[in-house]
């Protein structure tokens, strides 16, 4: 066995793994990186992140043209080659991951394709299409991932039904679509297919849509749905599905516990995600997983197995590319012996629905169920001259404030553009900033961040655009 | 509800219940004393922040109880007081539940105006939700980085915001206390102490426990000698025409019901000498590297009590009359021993007063209070022959000592800040004894009749001393 030697290996290509594998090599390690897929950048970019945002840009042209009428510009109705947008999406795909392969190789990052497998602590086997390679690293970081979970009742093996991955594929536009299951991913792509043409059935287990979001909130979005799906049924379990001619009978039980057996020409199932560890080899080594199937890891991204780190979606929590990024940084900064943790970190959030939903911080609901003291202050994007501009008033910018020292805890947004403006709220909580800076930072006219701006005048019962009963003083008038 | 101790303010954490004014099935007033607690330096009447009926009585005498622990459980019968309790639970800011309403309220944790930060006392960062101390990525990462506790760190700006700045200051902090052999605030010397021979092997012994007080002066004095480098400067002033003058004085002052003492006038002295030499009014600064000078003048008097020695401060002695001076003194001494000041009453001081001439003695070295830098001890005023003009006179001399904090006031300083309170006292204007009805014409005249007093033969050219005192 003529093994590889390298300082560190990095299982996995998707944006905690290059990422790791970028920051290492820039910190001078030799890094090699294992990716299975030919293409890098795993699910954010090939399956994920990047071609919903797409197909979603694609579809929010296709409502804004229907909508476009009472501004005095009228189009035909809109004519879609699915394999024309299909290419366009898969181009922007290439060449995002042809610069993932750039940048490794500039940086002198060995990338190899074919799957890992831990003989023990010390070495990774790799299949590859030229045979086994051995490789002996000092550190390993495993950032495989996760994938869309199919609960083995549903996985019939028929094309009807479809995963978020399939689903990003976009084959054909079902007339019928169900989609099982209203958390984000349900519903970005929910939004998709229904602008494109389907009719929609969302059916969730919980008793409500987007139950991770405060619910004043998800109300915007929940209201789209209501608009654009043919239905929303919450408090609903499908018990079965089975394949029925060319349509999929599904069965399922209603929330007032009666049973309902309808036909569908297409299933998608997003009722979750499941790490990717099997087939890696843990058992060969001290890593540990849990009762979830995740990889147990520290706040310093550290297994039970100390030369191994894992990042990303393999260890759970939230599964966001974000998130992983940030494990990535830290996985390599310990390593590497810095002094590095993911402890009071902001992840914010984003739901790339019509409108968007995007929040960071501490939520209200979090709140009232720890019962941590907070005021509120909510800023509606009527009174925003922005929103107005391109007809979408139905949006929301609030803030969660501790009340003792008005610090910023949270921050919430719900409206077009929501996930670009969630930025700046994370800033400002990770900078400790307090409703006083947020006030006092002047905000360009005429734009949706004034929004930030005006909530936190509201909480002083200042917001030029709306009128609030005075909640507090501002520091002067305490002074004064 | 529960009514619970709340904060009592700087360094009081905890007390002993002395006195239950209450009892179960009693309707009280908001603000209506429940119990009184004895802590360090006062005993403090808790009041209750609602009113309402008591249900139980949580505490008995004797208990020693701590900020945050509830005394009585109250019922609000009529609609009226529900809603303030409703929102005085809402709006409590700790998960303590610690009523807002309290008799001494302490600073806040945290404040915009709260820069530099100094460590006098542990300082530790809480947070109702539970959230870390805000600072920004840089400074969290260096905090990281340096192995330093941030929940430690007092942060200055807004929201209670940590800084660079801040963080630096910590560090200073630190490094000084690693330097200076003394233990961290808030962290105990780990040395314990030896254990005592069994005295009652030679004679018969009787023990009683340490007292609050009694402890908390233990723990301030050896804090203040073991950190300050003490000099003490001694020297004696000439009393003998300040007396004449203040007993001339003094039957004015009893019309008024108040005793015109010779630590009144002293206190009006050490004004004149600490204006004069502003650092002898100053706090050192480690952590920040500063010396902060005050601009106001609120002396400390040292009061011999039953229990102990406690210092209550007199504010704004520059400000006032002999007269209030007096009245106030009287007033403050006595509470004192009552042992009715309030925590309050003990704060702020920025120069203090011993005055042990009732007593006897010559010399002593007074302790410095810290985070005062200099402290002025009396003591007792006796006949000795003196050499005046070639002449042996008997002169009335008084024995001062100043101690002064060495590492903001250099020893020739040290001399001339006590030979000008020496001066002021020997030169004493007899018109600042003299009240306002005495003023005028009058007050002229008794001065002049001052001056002819037989008893002092060599008024007449102190007189000369007098008016150039009086520039």
């Amino acid at each position: 066995m003529n093994a590889i030697k390298t300082d560190i290996v990095v299982l996995g290509a998707g944006p905690g793994g290059y990422a790791a594998a970028f920051y290492a090599a820039d910190k001078g390690k030799k890094v090699i990186l294992i990716e299975k897929e030919t293409r890098l950048g795993g699910v954010c970019l090939n399956w994920g992140c990047i071609p919903s945002k797409a197909l979603l840009h694609a579809s929010h042209l296709i409502k804004d043209a229907r909508e476009s009428e009472i501004r005095g510009i009228t189009f035909g109705e809109a004519k879609i080659n699915l394999d024309k947008m299909r290419a366009w999406k898969e181009s922007i795909i290439e060449k995002l991951a042809g610069g993932i392969r750039g940048l490794a190789a500039r940086r002198n990052v060995e990338v190899i394709t074919g799957r890992g497998y831990f003989e023990d602590s010390r070495t990774l086997r790799v299949e590859t299409s030229e045979g086994q390679k051995f490789i002996q690293y000092e550190k390993a970081i495993i950032a495989t991932g996760s994938k869309a979970a199919l609960p083995s009742a549903f996985d019939l093996g028929n094309p009807r039904i479809m995963t978020s991955t399939e689903a990003l594929d976009i084959r054909d536009i079902p007339e019928k679509l169900l989609i099982v299951g209203g958390g984000y991913i349900g519903m970005e792509l929910g939004t998709v297919y229904s602008i494109l043409g389907s009719k929609i059935v969302m059916v969730e287990a919980l008793p409500a849509i987007l139950a991770g979001a405060d619910p004043d909130l998800a109300r915007p979005v929940i209201k789209f749905a209501e608009e654009n799906f043919q239905e929303i049924r919450t408090g609903t379990k499908v018990k079965s599905m089975s394949t029925h001619k060319k349509n999929i009978k599904v069965v399922m039980t209603l929330a007032n516990g009666e049973q309902k057996e309808e036909f569908y020409d297409k299933v998608l199932v997003c009722v979750g995600r499941v790490p990717n560890c099997e087939d890696l080899g843990l058992e060969n080594t001290k890593v540990k997983t849990n009762e979830k199937g995740f990889i147990i890891a520290n706040e310093k991204q550290q297994t039970d197995d100390s030369m191994i780190c894992a990042i990303g979606d393999v260890v759970g929590g939230a599964l966001l590319a974000h998130k992983a990024t940030r494990e990535a940084r830290i996985a390599v900064e310990v390593i590497t012996g810095e002094n590095s943790s993911f402890k009071d970190v902001i992840i914010p959030a984003v739901v790339f629905t019509d409108p968007e939903l995007a929040w960071c911080g501490l939520t209200e609901q979090e709140a009232r169920a720890k019962n941590i003291p907070i005021e509120v202050v909510r800023f509606p994007w009527s009174a925003s001259g922005r929103a107005l501009t391109f007809d979408r008033p139905d949006g929301v910018t609030k803030l969660i404030i501790e009340p003792e020292t008005e610090r910023i805890l949270g921050v919430g947004i719900c409206g077009r553009g929501a996930g670009e403006l969630i930025a700046e709220g994370a800033v400002a909580i990770e900078m400790g900033a307090t409703v006083t800076d947020l006030a006092q930072t002047v905000h360009p006219h005429p734009t949706l961040s004034e929004t930030l701006m005006e909530s936190a005048e509201m909480f002083f019962g200042h917001a030029t655009h709306a009128y609030a009963r005075s909640k507090r003083k501002t520091p002067e008038e305490v002074h004064a | 509800m529960d009514i619970r101790v709340p904060r009592l303010g700087e360094g009081a954490e905890s007390g002993s219940v002395i006195n239950i004014l209450v009892k179960e099935g009693d309707k009280v007033q908001k603000d209506q004393t429940l119990i009184e607690l004895e802590n360090e330096k006062a005993i403090a009447p808790i009041p209750s922040t609602e009113a309402g009926v008591i249900t139980k009585i949580l505490v008995k005498v004797g208990d020693k109880i701590s900020v945050g622990q509830p005394i009585v459980s109250l019922s609000q019968d009529g609609a009226a007081a529900a809603p303030q309790a409703e929102k005085s639970q809402a709006s409590s800011p700790a998960p303590s539940g610690a009523p807002q309403q309290s008799p001494s309220p302490a600073a806040p944790s945290y404040s915009a105006a709260q820069a530099p930060a100094s460590y006098g006392a542990p300082y530790q960062y809480q947070s109702a939700g539970g959230f870390a101390p805000p600072a920004s990525p840089t400074v969290r990462k260096m905090a990281v980085d340096l192995g330093i506790d941030l929940t430690r760190v007092k942060g200055s700006e807004g929201g209670g915001r940590i800084s660079m700045n801040d963080l630096k200051a910590y560090i200073l902090y630190l490094q000084g206390v690693a330097f200076s052999g003394q233990p961290a605030a808030g962290i105990q010397a780990p040395k314990a102490a030896a254990p005592l021979a069994d005295f009652s092997k030679w004679g018969p012994i009787s023990k009683k426990p340490v007292s609050p007080l009694r402890k908390k002066i233990a723990e301030k004095m050896h804090e203040s000698w073991s950190t300050i480098p003490h000099v003490t400067q001694n020297d004696e002033v000439d009393i003998t025409d300040l007396m004449a003058a203040s007993k001339h004085y003094a039957p004015a002052y009893e019309a008024h019901n108040v005793r015109l003492t010779l630590t009144a006038i002293v206190l009006k002295a050490c004004v004149q000498a600490l204006k004069k030499y502003p650092q002898f009014n100053s706090s050192y600064d480690e952590a920040a590297g500063e010396i902060v000078v005050k601009e106001y003048y609120h002396i400390g008097v040292a009061v011999d009590t039953e229990q102990g020695l406690i210092v209550p401060v007199l504010r704004d002695v520059d400000k006032k009359s002999l007269l209030e001076i007096s009245r106030e003194l009287g007033d403050l001494a006595e509470k004192t021993r009552q042992r009715k000041v309030s925590a309050d009453d003990l704060r702020g001081g920025t120069f203090t007063v011993s005055n042990l001439g009732g007593i006897g003695g010559t010399h002593f070295t007074p302790i410095i209070n810290k985070p005062e830098v200099a402290i002025l001890g009396v003591s007792r005023g006796s006949y000795r022959a003196v050499v005046r003009d070639k002449k042996i006179e008997q002169r009335l001399i008084m024995p001062i000592s100043v101690s002064y904090d060495h590492r903001v006031i250099d020893g020739a300083d040290g001399a001339r800040f006590t030979r000008e309170l020496s001066t002021a006292l020997e030169s004493f204007p007899s018109a600042a004894m003299a009240l306002d009805k005495d003023k005028g014409s009058k007050g002229a005249k008794t001065a002049a009749k001052a001056a002819e007093s037989p008893k002092s033969k060599t008024n007449f050219k102190k007189s000369k001393v007098l008016v150039k005192g009086k520039r």
